[in-house]
């Protein structure tokens, strides 16, 4: 509500002012939409990302949850808004999971990934797989060893179909040769709990979310999707270590819609550049754990675009087991 | 015990500091407010006030977040009693006796009984979570799919206590919600079912605007509908004091339905939800006069009232004990010392004994404030009802369509309230039950999540429900409920429901 009040506010402010100055961008205040309700993801690296830009483009951003159908509400929002730049979205790497799913039911899409540019990536983190600690493996072959033993008995949880933590785990079926039962809840919390409550054998867990069970012992870490070993789990290796060229990251960027101007979003990138190497914004960042990953627009682009399509490959695939 | 002890004192110091007393009150304000507001329940209350919070200290934030959510529990109540409108799926069965004992002109001994249940069944959550939060968490965490499922089908089985019309009209009505509750994207293959290419009905319809416009906008429309405009009441200061019997009735149901919701509460997942629906179900089933609910039973408020707070309160404990947030209120919570840097986990009772029994003790306060806020307010409240019905039915109507609009942004939602409320103002007109339309959209996706996440578990052998024991004892004793259920039915004994006329208030 108090954040309506402001909003409302501003913009009367602004209406004001907004007549003697609407050449230079901005000049009103700008609406970040988050895609996910608060608390989420992509609302905490939202918030601390709107503050800063609020730095530096000298008007507010106010941010506006969307919340609803695994984020497509608030990316077609987006991809459907005036493309003038006052509308910005903070997407999650499931923003190119969306449309392709669409595809494969032969649906409308919401929208397509081409009515959304990307400004700058902010975060992104690889997924790590965890175990309860009861099983007896500690490695990714004797995970596999396992799965293969108990042919198709082995289950893990998700936050949901087609959800951050679906499409990792179909990578390393497909990339394994397993075969996994695929329990689908309603969130990244419950997947989790699922887990210690060991109903089902393993999930793939952000490394944040997973921390605190893993220090407990309550949890056990077997393997992670990053190029690299995570600085917070130097002990834990990565899949293209053990030899399977998987990768998932979870990331989280700035979009515009399709057709904004190129002066606007040249203010709105430098904004975002100003902002990461801000050091209030990167204390922020390490409160939530989450590590700045910041790439600029022509990065982000190729780095998006490899993305999609590498989980593009995986919605078809699993499109294909469910059929 | 001693050590508890000393841990509560280390709590009370913290919560007793004037900083974090300012705030647990301001929580609690805000809260009752909120929750007063038709459509507007301690999820969307707390959601709209987390980003608020993170310039706070963590144990300020946690403490504030925890006000906003009692707040609104109690603030949901009122709305459901004077005006027939739910703030949230928990108190849609406080709508059904306490507004009947509203139109009786006891509007004031509902209101005082339902402060009193959810402060007693508050305080009671709170010594179970702080007694017994490590153990309980580790005995909820046992709770997976089949348990889960055995649960919620207990939860319908309810139903035949629900409501006192026509068997047939009641399933029919259940029917009706667990339809209802098919809209959205399929869990298992992420079909999207019945959205007619509608983004937003991905996610399936939210009960809270369903409950908003099948209970509240209906009665709008029906007392909009009547030839003779209703009086306008006029309570004396006598009428808002509960009578000795009234008191009586109530300490029963309220003592059930602590212990029953903090049961609920404790097990991951949205099961809380259902408490305030089976304390209902208990209550009538357990009383001598099971016609008198639905007309203004005071039995029906105090049990259902209690139920859901001591539900709120229980979790916390998987929460606070494990650090996991199995629903969506203590999510935002976890979000809400998250951002402070603190991960909270198995081990946050140790690392952060000052937010762990600050937290406890500070729900204590909360719980007293809450009472001694809203006792007096009874008197305030009900004086709400002096104001002509021409004046404040539009007052209402507006303050619905912006409730439910605020709490996702999302015009599909009111348009979804709008529609249930014609949808109400029919199905009323023909002598329908709103409740079990309620209680089957409530349980439809829940059963159906947790019925599925059962058989991709077991590869699709139903016998993951019987090697399990915790899921095994519930399907026996639901078994004997609905076996005692269906005994009139076979034996065609007349029973309280030949006795029960229903509501007339269509007419």
């Amino acid at each position: 509500m108090k954040l309506k009040h402001i909003t409302f506010a501003v913009f009367g402010a602004l209406a004001a002012a907004g007549v003697h100055a609407q050449d230079a961008f901005p000049s009103r205040g700008v609406t970040m939409i988050v895609p996910f309700p608060p608390g989420g993801v992509a609302d905490t690296t939202g918030r601390p990302t709107a503050a800063i830009m609020e730095k530096y483009l000298k008007q507010t951003v106010t941010i506006t949850n969307r919340p609803g159908a695994g984020g497509a509400v608030g990316n077609a929002a987006v991809a459907n808004a005036k493309p003038d730049g006052y509308t910005m979205l903070m997407g999650l790497s499931s923003v190119s999971v969306i449309p392709e799913a669409d595809k494969l039911f032969n649906r409308k899409p919401a929208y397509t990934l081409e009515q959304l540019d990307p400004i700058a990536l902010i975060s992104a983190d690889p997924m790590i797989l965890v175990v309860h600690p009861s099983l007896p493996v500690k490695t990714v072959k004797e995970v596999i060893a396992l799965a293969k033993k108990n042919d198709g008995e082995l289950s893990f949880s998700s936050s949901g179909v087609y959800g951050a933590l679906h499409m990792p785990m179909e990578m390393f079926m497909h990339a394994a040769k397993i075969k996994l039962r695929h329990v689908p809840t309603t969130g990244g919390g419950p997947a989790i709990t699922q887990l210690l409550g060991g109903h089902v054998t393993m999930t793939a867990g952000g490394p944040a979310a997973i921390s605190p069970h893993v220090k407990a012992g309550k949890l056990r870490t077997i393997v992670s999707w990053g190029d690299d070993r995570h600085p917070n789990y130097p002990d834990v290796p990565t899949f293209k270590e053990s030899g399977y060229d998987i990768t998932y990251y979870i990331w989280a960027g700035l979009f515009v819609p399709h057709g904004t101007p190129e002066s606007v979003t040249k203010v709105l990138r430098d904004a975002v550049r100003k902002g990461v190497a801000d050091p209030e914004f990167k204390s922020q960042m390490t409160k939530i754990n989450s590590p700045i990953k910041y790439m600029d627009a022509p990065d982000f682009q190729k780095y998006w675009d490899a993305d999609a399509k590498r989980l593009a490959a995986v919605v078809k695939i699993v499109g294909k087991v469910g059929k | 015990m001693v050590e508890t002890f000393n841990d509560l004192m280390l709590g009370f110091s913290v919560a007793f500091q004037p900083q974090i007393l300012m705030y647990a009150f301001g929580g609690c304000i805000i809260g009752t407010l909120v929750g007063m507001m038709p459509g507007l329940g301690p999820l969307a209350g707390i959601s709209l006030l987390l980003p608020a919070t993170f310039g706070l200290n963590p144990i300020v934030a946690i403490v504030l977040l925890a006000g906003v959510y009692y707040g609104a529990m109690y603030g949901g109540s009122t709305t459901s009693i004077l005006m027939r409108i739910p703030g949230e799926a928990a108190s849609v069965m406080t709508c059904v006796d306490g507004y009947a004992m509203t139109q009786n002109g006891r509007a004031g001994p509902a209101l005082a009984i339902a402060a009193i249940g959810s402060f007693f069944a508050g305080t009671v959550g709170v010594i179970g979570l702080m007694l017994l939060a490590p153990t309980l968490a580790t005995f909820a965490l046992r709770f997976g799919p089949p348990e889960y499922t055995a649960l919620l089908l207990m939860g319908l089985f309810v139903l035949a206590y629900m409501s006192g019309g026509s068997m047939l009209k009641t399933l029919a009505m259940a029917i009706f919600g667990l339809l209802l509750g098919m809209i959205g994207i399929d869990i298992m293959s992420g079909y999207t079912r019945f959205s007619f290419g509608i983004v937003e009905l991905g996610d399936g319809v939210g009960i809270v605007s369903v409950a908003v416009g099948l209970f509240g906008i209906s009665e709008i429309l029906l007392t909009a509908g009547n030839q003779d405009t209703p009086q306008v009441q006029k309570p004396t200061l006598r009428e808002l004091i509960p009578s000795k019997e009234e008191f009586r009735l109530s300490a029963g149901p309220i003592m059930r339905g602590s212990l029953l919701g903090f049961m609920i509460g404790i097990i991951p997942g949205s099961a809380h939800i259902i408490s305030s629906f089976v304390s209902y179900g208990i209550e009538r089933r357990m009383s001598k006069h099971p016609e008198r609910f639905g007309n203004g039973a005071i039995e029906g408020v105090a049990g259902p009232e209690s139920a859901n707070n001591a539900a709120a309160t229980g979790a916390f404990v998987p929460m606070l004990a494990l650090g996991i947030p199995t629903s969506p209120v203590t999510a935002v919570m976890i979000a809400a010392i998250m951002i402070h840097g603190i991960s909270p986990g198995p081990m946050l009772i140790q690392e952060q004994p000052e937010l762990f029994w600050g937290f406890v003790a500070s729900m204590y306060v909360g719980n007293l404030v809450l009472l001694i806020l809203n006792l007096p307010m009874v008197g305030l409240f009900v004086n709400l009802l002096r104001i002509p019905y021409a004046y404040m039915y539009p007052c209402i109507l507006a303050f619905c369509i912006l409730g439910v609009y605020s709490v996702s942004n999302s015009i599909i939602d009111v348009w979804i309230m709008l529609v249930m409320g014609g949808v109400g103002y029919v199905l009323r007109k023909f002598h329908y039950d709103l409740a079990p339309v309620a209680l089957g959209l409530v349980l439809g996706p829940m059963l159906e999540l947790s019925l599925r996440q059962s058989l991709a578990l077991s590869g699709g052998e139903y016998g993951i429900f019987l090697e399990r024991p915790i899921a095994m004892t519930m399907f026996g004793l639901g078994g004997l409920l609905l076996l005692l259920a269906l005994k009139p039915l076979i034996f065609k004994s007349k029973d309280w429901r030949s006795k029960v006329g229903l509501e007339d208030e269509a007419d």
